[in-house]
């Protein structure tokens, strides 16, 4: 994009993003109205917790290149920790969520000081080893902690993990209608997470973040704090992620370690990759188009993870900024066909037009 | 006291010689072109059926076992090339370090769930092991760990001297020092790239072998060694081949007597906690260089 259409481009881009952001809410709301099946509607749920996590693995890896693989530790982070508040203290979930997030977020600054001096691979192979740590040292507790009736419980929970610690009381609520009700939590959880991503990515620290992720050195050189900005980005995108861990922790009212594996974790970086990273709109995309492609594979049963690992390798190599990246390149396409037709003529290859 | 310390060093040895092999396999990809292949260990897993249907199924000898393992982690380094990283490389360069990681995740999924699917799950015996125990005095030596060792000596002895003394491994160092400079010069660096590739698959696949015949046959086999490999590979500093080998001993080692003494829950996190502190102490790894970076 050139530097004589970038302003108005952003007013226009901003439209854009207003209207499609309407059309969701909208959608959003009419949603249960046409939905009776409990199956569909708890898959629209799901969907909506990967959503979350995939925008913020973007925030953290699409806006400010740090290459986690830590995202699905900090997820059952929140989600363990809300399990355990409530199972130790008996609290309500309600109030465990938000201390759970900012245990999160206190987990997941270490993990970033951790990164702090690193760069690039280095920063991905230490955080996979602190995720495959977590998953190890939470399998294979064995010690009793507590004795529930006649049954030993560990202190993490074992391999078996927590359940009935708890839920929103949307099934006192709501009766058979509950289903209804946590999807209303769970979609204004990804509204709040969208909106403040939002706000982020278009404020002076998201443009330091990106910054930061496209030259390093000029970055610094022109003021941007790498120590400050690379922690921010870390403890913010924690606080929604745990935030999401513990929501689904109440939802399904378990948590187990098989959050953790590895088939969890890239079904996130699938999202992101095929939707578009680094672009605002790019994980609810590709939230959409895998979960219904799951959904479609469901069918070839045992071929879904294969289905999984090629999508990955073929979109990445196709389109290395995603469906919504394409998507943009045909925009632009089109728009300056339709600009310049009389220029057109002149200028036959399109190479020369472009750049 | 003297014997359990002994076969605490043996068991630490021998995995050490393992994760060297896994090792190298990654650390001369990376050197040579940047590439973090998380499909490696699929690779490795590859190598260790490929040797078991050659053996059992087909019933061919010993030999052609390992040579099937090699074959089978070639192929599958030079399709990775053909079909990825040559694509990936016409792209932007300053994306590649990411999209390659990326694509080989894919890569390594789907080539692991096809062996799941052509296997099946249950874990099988891998028929190139060696029984027996070889007792020197106190000494306690399973003729499998004395193999292993040899063939991983043997290993790299073959590797140093492809890299030192051939035409083609002064062309991959060459590259590895500086790629444009070593294309100005002439090396053809996409071939020395395809080359790389096949090399790194060939080792993944004796490795494979190695692993499948310490414990069983399984279609997530790789990735136990690929993870500590991947900590050894940051310890030692990405690209060093021989810092990678002492690495992988020292760690391997500590591993073993961190096993024994504190339990086996503990082998792992205490990796970890070292390879942080390297890191923090210095970030390029124990011998890494320190880049220096031209804007």
């Amino acid at each position: 994009m050139n530097t004589h259409s970038s302003p108005k481009g952003l007013t226009g881009s901003n439209k854009l993003d207003i209207t499609i952001t309407l059309l969701l809410i909208a959608a959003a709301i009419a949603l249960p109205f046409f939905i009776d099946s409990r199956y569909v509607l708890g898959q629209i749920v799901l969907a909506l917790f990967y959503a979350t996590i995939a925008s913020q693995w973007n925030q953290l890896f699409g806006f400010a290149g740090v290459f986690s693989l830590a995202q699905m530790a900090i997820f059952a982070f929140g989600g363990y920790a809300t399990a355990m508040i409530c199972f130790y203290f008996g609290w309500n979930v309600w109030g465990a969520l938000v201390p759970a997030a900012l245990g999160s977020v206190a987990f997941s600054l270490v993990v970033g000081l951790a990164c702090l001096r690193l760069t690039g691979v280095y920063v991905a192979l230490l955080t996979l080893a602190i995720a495959q740590t977590m998953y190890l040292l939470i399998v294979t507790d064995t010690e009793c902690f507590v004795m529930v009736g006649s049954t030993c419980r560990q202190f993490t929970g074992g391999a078996v993990g927590f359940a009935r610690f708890g839920d929103f009381g949307t099934r006192a609520l709501f009766k058979a209608q509950w289903l209804v009700g946590n999807y209303a939590i769970v979609a204004v959880l990804f509204a709040i997470t969208m909106a403040f991503t939002y706000a982020i990515v278009k404020s002076p620290m998201g443009l330091a973040f990106r910054a930061l992720k496209d030259n390093p050195g000029y970055a610094v050189a022109r003021g941007v704090n790498r120590f400050q900005a690379q922690l921010l980005v870390f403890g913010i995108s924690a606080f929604f992620t745990g935030l999401a861990g513990g929501v689904y922790a109440a939802h399904f009212q378990a948590i187990g370690p098989g959050i953790l594996s590895m088939s969890q974790l890239m079904f996130i970086i699938a999202i992101t990759v095929v939707g578009g990273v680094g672009t605002f709109w790019g994980p609810l995309v590709g939230t959409i188009v895998l979960v219904a492609a799951d959904e479609v594979m469901r069918e070839a049963g045992e071929f879904r993870t294969l289905g999984l690992g090629i999508i990955i390798a073929v979109s990445i190599v196709l389109m290395p900024k995603g469906l919504v990246g394409r998507l943009g390149d045909l925009v632009g396409w089109l728009r300056r066909r339709h600009a310049s037709p009389a220029r057109g003529k002149l200028a036959e290859s399109p190479a020369l037009v472009g750049e | 006291m003297l014997d359990i310390l002994m076969s605490v060093l043996v068991a630490g040895l021998t995995t050490g010689a393992l994760y060297a092999l896994a090792t190298v396999g990654l650390s001369l990809v990376w050197g040579s072109m940047g590439m973090l292949n998380m499909a490696h260990a699929a690779m490795l897993t590859l190598g260790g059926y490929a040797a078991f249907t050659a053996t059992t199924t087909l019933g061919l000898p010993v030999f052609a076992g390992f040579a099937a393992a090699i074959l089978f982690g070639a192929m599958a380094g030079g399709l990775l090339y053909v079909l990825i990283v040559r694509n990936l490389l016409k792209n932007d360069k300053a994306t590649f370090e990411s999209n390659v990681m990326i694509a080989t995740v894919g890569i390594g999924i789907a080539l692991e769930n096809t062996i799941l699917l052509t296997y099946g799950g249950q874990p099988l015996k891998q028929p190139l092991s060696v029984d027996g125990i070889l007792k020197l005095g106190p000494l306690n030596l399973p003729y499998q760990n004395i193999v292993i060792i040899l063939v991983v000596v043997v290993m790299m002895a073959v590797i140093a001297l492809l890299l030192g003394k051939t035409r083609m491994g002064r062309a991959i160092r060459a590259t590895a020092q500086n790629r444009d400079a070593a294309q100005l010069m002439g090396v053809a660096v996409n071939r020395v790239y395809f080359q790389v590739l096949v090399l790194s698959g060939s080792l993944a696949g004796i490795c494979g072998v190695m692993v499948s015949s310490m414990t069983q046959l399984s279609p997530p086999l790789g990735n136990d060694p690929m993870l500590k490999a991947f900590i050894m590979c940051v310890v030692a500093g990405l690209g060093n081949l021989p810092g990678a080998v002492a690495a992988a001993f020292g760690l391997a080692l500590l591993e073993a007597f961190i096993q024994y003494v504190a339990g086996a829950r503990w082998g792992f996190p205490s990796l970890l906690f070292v390879v942080i502190a390297v890191l923090i102490w210095r970030p390029s790894g124990l011998f890494g260089r320190t880049q220096i970076r031209r804007m």
